[in-house]
């Protein structure tokens, strides 16, 4: 197969990234529609199912080693603190304990651009200050009480607002604004769009914290073999865990092995290496063992990532035949202590069609965890501000949110002026809002009488997911006539395992339990992009059928030897290969591999380019009903339909594992999940899972998920888009302006606890 | 300390500290299908049956289980024999990261021992006690279903 | 969680003689569904724990018409939602027993566990320092204090997390403490510290005691009972506001009867006022809610939990009205 090297850029979670990507020269040939599918597009059960039903399934978390080591992390009880001395000789004599190390006995390694993986200068709650490694992991805590560190306190500041004041306590150097100055962005004249508008709406906007909580905390274990080092570990990313370990221990990365096994959910936060995750090996190091590192759930609602908060302040300037003629945001957003990203216009910048958009966005250190990609960073929050007030407009003008939405649909990228492959948002519009019963909508909000009230809300969404090379995959036929496919890719739940499988049983028409698939593994796997981003799917499906088509050609051409027949007068159906003419002329895939004496077939399938003059995006519309108790403030949302363009659906089970997942974190954040901080002491209050409040299977609504897309052929030979953060973008938007259709009061801070929907409805009246 | 508990129907002897916690001891000796999430009785994913009993074995001392009847998950059903509940959970698509399974299937076990033929709220009431961060809970429900179907017929 | 031993005596009189040093040596130990966190949080750090689920007779429910419900500390939450005799006669306490924690949790938990379980406050779970903590400052005052307290506060604002409290206070509910030299019985709400008293603990238990029985009268006939629970999450959390009513009616009024809150003051709380209104208050929605609109009219609300009141209040209103079977 023919290849060239070529850039690749794409854009994951917060940033466009440029790539070296190797893909196939011949570009790629679109495979045929779900109709004509057996395997692909179709409701597969999971491979991994029956592992993780009986508890047989191994995770990170379950990992053990003989002479294993425990280690655990002491962080700072200060918000803005520094070290003054640190004496950990106590600590060290303690009954168990192996090993001790914090900023005195361990090189300056760098972190987060400006900072140390020990830096004594503590700008949060939970920076780390010392990691003991134990023989057991209670030997470990106790060893922590026992440091004994001085802190000279510092002025701290936790809340975004103060944080960007002249005069407020420096967190780095160069100030509170992350970059020094807020990224902007216009095109058109705001100006003359505002003066040439009938309505105009200006609104603020706020988000709250989110925390990922996904259910196995992050953990890695680490074990070295003279100068070569295993990490197991949690992780999103293997590719870039082995790349920031190597760097921070000054080894080449060929000497630093990523295993991910199962991983219970990551959500974002494990997308970027943990500082755990060096600690623990270098741990391991001095006390020449390997050592295994989990963090508490405490631990995980300090130190490894959120959603940061924003305040938005959004202006909307439409005409009256429903145009849009202007639009800005004005934002600012908490990063926490170190860099990350708060921005969130990008679903104003380009979901709308409108000439006249500028938005300037702040992200502000505080002291505090710091933030990470959290399931569509930035479009979560950007999407409850824009399509609330959208709808504040809709009613301005005195149209249906959803045919004001139509009027303002746009066909090209308006940011970097290209097309789209594929825009399908109408039908999605049309199929959600025959699903929900739309024309049920009550045209007057807070109609409903009565203690419960209802209402019905929605909101479009816009995400990338168009999946990037490089992205490769080894197909190795064995002899038995089983399949084994091997990427560098990970499965953290969602279900790449068997979508990988469906696309190698349907090209070879095999039986998927034939098929096994080996994944997350550095020292084996070619390499793949990090599973973020809604990236895997696209991207990884596509090399499993270069690999599958390839093998497809290489059991022909061996079957025309063994048969010496012209390979054009073969075929190949169901795992065999059959001559047109003379039926008795046929080999199966086990028959060739047994002529050719050989154990193996393989072949290497890549990610093709993504096409030249794109915009790549999926699409959706999110519907939702909502019941309001008017005497508590309680919401129940009653049921969300979910109507999406998302490409080709490979399996319609892990795709609607992934919508409802999404839905219900956008529930969540929509309704109660909040990060609270204690701004007397800077300390975080909900450090357990009874405080920090996720949904339970209480809060689950019907929900109703349509695929309004088939294949996109412009992106690649399956033509999927991601699916994981599409489900989550649209949803608190919807719930938000169903909340308002059903009691005439919109709220705009998030999440809609009862206490704010109680006192909003007493200053109704 | 020292004691001997009967996991999944065989005799265990086994040393711990009188500190541990059942979800320790059980998880430090080979039980590692029992998941830990919290540690504080919030997530559900550590559920045991305890004589019977459905509990969070994070939140047992192990010293107040010795000599008692433990079933984990693999109690229940292996990958080699599953139970109907573990089948039907993978069959409609009940599983995503996994990590909450094993003790979705100890509520689920416990719901239809004691009522086979339940609702939809009387499901979400059993498993109200049960964190997934994943799934969305609809085809855990789903799942359930269809295993109190096949249970009742069988 | 520090090392401690961990004992399990076999009648009342040994268990009182582990626990006569006080909680800094022991402390009791049953369902273990709060302590265990306690301990792991060293929010508490005893040298013993006493399992007292090893002394016999501690897990009864008995019922006998005329004299009422006797219940020992060690009955579980779920026997106690699923006896039949509590459905029938005392619905609240099922109710209550109903909506708290979780399936596995009600397992565990216990009577006695759940009267005297610590506040859930996050500032007193947490690394702070507080007031009921032994320090100087209790930080939910100008803090983060949506879940705290609207009246009986000062100078601690937690509020009792405890749901079976409100319901069995609402039924007029007796304790009954256990020392080898006596036992003496009190009424429930007598059992409550305020913080104005001692802020450091929630029960009047001194080293060496254990509440031995629940006592509840018997009920009226035709009594009515109910407990409602808003919780912001739907299930398995504690309660932003609870109220518990029990109450007897002729025709479209009410005889008689008490109501009284979780969620709304340190201790379980009762509205004296209030309940003495409810004695010939009509059953319309009209004058219930009218009654409602002075309920707790004593709260001094903190700067972020004023929708406490109108909670309590709507809440009350709908349950009152509920019972009675009057739409709303």
């Amino acid at each position: 197969m023919a290849r060239k090297i070529i850039k690749s850029k794409y854009f994951v979670e917060e940033d466009f990234v440029e790539v070296l990507a190797e893909v196939p020269a011949g570009g790629s040939s679109p495979l045929p529609t779900n109709q004509e599918m057996k395997v692909i597009g179709r409701p597969v059960t999971r491979l991994d199912g029956y592992d993780k039903v009986s508890g047989t399934a191994r995770y990170t978390f379950d990992i053990n080693l003989p002479h294993l080591a425990h280690a655990r992390t002491l962080r700072s009880p200060y918000a803005h603190a520094r070290i003054t001395a640190i004496d950990a000789r106590e600590a060290a004599k303690m009954p168990g304990v192996l090993g001790i190390i914090h900023y005195q006995n361990v090189d300056q390694i760098p972190w987060y651009g400006s900072s140390f993986l020990f830096d004594p200068h503590l700008r949060y709650v939970g920076d780390e200050v010392a990691c003991v490694a134990a023989e057991t992991e209670a030997a470990a805590s106790a060893a922590l009480k026992r440091i004994k560190v001085e802190y000279e306190e510092l002025p701290f500041v936790v809340d975004a607002a103060a944080a960007m004041k002249q005069n407020a306590p420096a967190i780095h150097e160069g100030g509170n604004i992350q970059g020094g100055k807020p990224a902007v962005y216009a095109r058109g004249d705001f100006d003359a769009g505002l003066a040439e508008a009938d309505v105009v709406v200006e609104e603020t906007f706020t988000t709250q914290v989110e925390v990922h909580n996904p259910t196995e905390v992050h953990c890695s274990v680490v074990n070295w073999e003279g100068d070569r080092l295993t990490v197991w570990d949690s992780t999103q990313a293997i590719f870039s865990v082995r790349d920031t370990v190597a760097q921070s221990l000054g080894l080449p990365a060929s000497q630093v092995r990523v295993i991910k096994r199962y991983m219970g959910g990551g959500f974002g936060s494990k997308l970027t290496t943990g500082k755990y995750t060096v600690m623990a090996a270098l741990l391991a190091q001095r006390i020449g063992r390997p050592v295994r590192i989990t963090l508490d759930r405490e631990e995980m609602n300090l130190a490894v990532g959120n959603r940061p908060d924003s305040v938005q302040k959004l202006t909307v300037a439409a005409k009256k035949d429903g145009t849009l003629s202007a639009m800005s945001h004005w934002s600012y957003g908490a990063v926490g202590a170190y860099p990350s990203g708060a921005a969130c216009s990008w679903p104003l910048r380009t979901i709308y069609q409108c000439p006249n958009v500028k938005t300037e966005e702040y992200s502000v250190f505080i002291n505090a965890g710091p933030g990470r990609p959290f399931r569509a960073p930035g479009h979560v929050q950007g999407t409850f501000a824009l399509e609330s007030i959208l709808d504040d407009v809709a009613e301005k003008l005195a149209m249906d949110p959803l045919e004001f939405r139509r009027k303002n649909h746009a066909t090209i990228d308006q940011v970097m002026n290209l097309p789209y492959t594929s825009k399908k948002l109408l039908e999605a519009y049309d199929a959600g809002a025959k699903a929900i019963g739309w024309d049920r909508r009550r045209k007057v909000p807070g109609a409903d009488k009565g203690r419960y009230q209802r209402g019905l809300g929605f909101a479009s969404q816009i995400w990338w997911g168009a999946g990037t090379p490089p992205a490769g995959c080894i197909l190795k036929l064995n002899r038995d006539g089983s399949v084994r496919l091997i990427a560098g890719t990970q499965d953290i739940g969602t279900g790449t395992y068997t979508v990988m499988a469906q696309v190698a049983a349907e090209i070879l028409e095999i039986p998927i339990e034939r098929i096994q698939v080996n994944l997350g593994d550095t020292a084996v796997g070619p390499y793949c992009p990090l599973s973020g981003g809604s990236l895997t799917t696209p991207s990884v499906t596509p090399a499993v059928a270069d690999a599958a088509l390839q093998m497809k050609e290489k059991l022909l051409s061996a079957a025309a030897a063994i048969l010496e027949v012209p390979q054009g007068e073969l075929v190949y159906q169901r795992g065999e290969v059959r001559h047109t003419g003379d039926t008795s002329k046929k080999k199966t895939i086990v028959e060739i591999l047994r002529e050719m004496r050989e154990q193996t077939l393989l072949t290497y399938g890549a990610r093709n380019a993504n096409p030249e003059g794109y915009a790549i995006n999926s699409f959706g519309a999110q519907f939702a009903e909502v019941e309001v108790d008017t005497l508590t403030g309680h919401v129940k949302v009653i049921k969300v339909v979910a109507a999406h363009d998302i490409g080709r659906a490979v399996n319609r089970l892990t795709l609607e594992n992934q919508f409802h997942g999404g839905i219900l974190q956008g529930i969540g954040f929509a309704l109660m999940e909040e990060r609270v901080i204690d701004p007397q002491t800077g300390k975080v209050l909900t450090v357990n899972l009874h405080d920090y409040k996720m949904p339970t299977i209480m809060d689950m609504p019907e929900i109703e998920v349509i695929i309004v897309s088939e294949a996109d052929t412009k992106i690649s030979n399956v033509g999927a888009k991601g699916v994981g953060e599409p489900a989550m973008i649209p949803t608190p938007g919807a719930i938000a302006n169903a909340i308002y259709n059903a009691i005439g009061v919109r709220l705009h801070s998030l999440p809609m606890t009862p206490d704010k929907i109680l006192m909003a409805l007493a200053q109704k009246g | 300390m020292e004691g001997t508990f009967r996991i999944n129907g065989r005799h265990e002897l086994l040393e711990f500290s009188e500190r541990a916690t059942l979800l320790q001891v059980l998880r430090d000796n080979g039980h590692q299908e029992v998941k830990e999430g919290c540690a504080e009785g919030q997530c559900g994913s550590c559920l045991v049956l305890l004589d019977g009993r459905l509990v969070n074995s994070c939140q047992v001392f192990a010293a107040a289980a010795v000599n008692r009847e433990i079933t984990t998950v693999q109690g229940l059903g292996t990958i080699h024999a599953p139970h109907a509940i573990q089948e039907a959970l993978v069959e409609v698509g009940a599983v995503q990261c996994g990590f909450c399974t094993p003790g979705m299937v100890m509520a689920a076990y416990y719901l239809l021992r004691h009522h086979p033929d339940p609702s939809e709220k009387e499901i979400r009431r059993a498993l109200d006690g049960n964190l997934c961060r994943c799934t969305g809970y609809t085809k855990i429900i789903e799942g359930i279903r269809l295993a109190a179907r096949r249970m009742r017929q069988a | 969680m520090n090392h401690f031993e961990y004992l399990q005596p076999t009648d009342l009189a040994e268990a009182s003689r582990l626990l006569g040093d006080g909680p800094d040596e022991a402390m009791i130990f049953a369902g273990g569904t709060d302590m265990l966190s306690l301990l792991k949080d060293d929010v508490v750090a005893p040298r013993k724990l006493i399992n007292i689920k090893g002394i016999p007779g501690l897990d009864d429910i008995r019922y006998t018409p005329g004299n009422g419900l006797v219940l020992g500390p060690l009955v579980t939450i779920r026997a106690i939602k699923e006896n039949p005799t509590i459905r029938e006669h005392y619905p609240v306490l099922a109710e209550a027993a109903d909506v708290l924690a979780s399936p596995q949790l009600r397992n565990l938990g216990t009577l006695g566990g759940n009267l005297c379980q610590r506040p859930r406050c996050w500032y007193f779970r947490g690394d702070f320092d507080c007031l009921r903590k032994g320090g100087a400052t209790c930080y939910a005052l100008e803090g983060r204090n949506k879940y705290h307290c609207i009246i009986g506060g000062h100078p601690c604002v937690i509020v009792h997390p405890s749901d079976m409290a409100v319901a069995l206070l609402a039924l007029d509910a007796k304790v009954t403490i256990y020392t080898p030299e006596e036992t003496r019985q009190i009424p429930l709400n007598e059992f409550f510290v305020r913080p104005a008293e001692d802020y450091e603990r929630e029960h009047v238990l001194k080293p060496g005691e254990i509440m031995s029985r629940i006592e509840v009268p018997a009920p009226p006939s035709g009594m009515l009972s109910g407990y409602r629970k808003f919780m912001e999450r739907a299930v398995w959390d504690f309660a932003v506001v609870s109220v518990a009513a029990v109450f007897t009616r002729s025709g479209d009024r009410i005889t008689g009867g008490r109501v009284s809150f979780g969620g709304v003051a340190p201790v379980p709380w009762q509205d004296e006022a209030f309940n003495r209104k409810l004695s010939g208050l009509r059953l319309t929605k009209r004058s219930v809610t009218d009654a409602c609109k002075t309920l707790l009219s004593g709260a001094e609300p903190l700067s972020e939990n004023a929708f406490k009141l109108p909670l309590a209040r709507n809440l009350t209103g709908s349950l009152l009205l509920e019972l009675a079977g009057v739409p709303l």
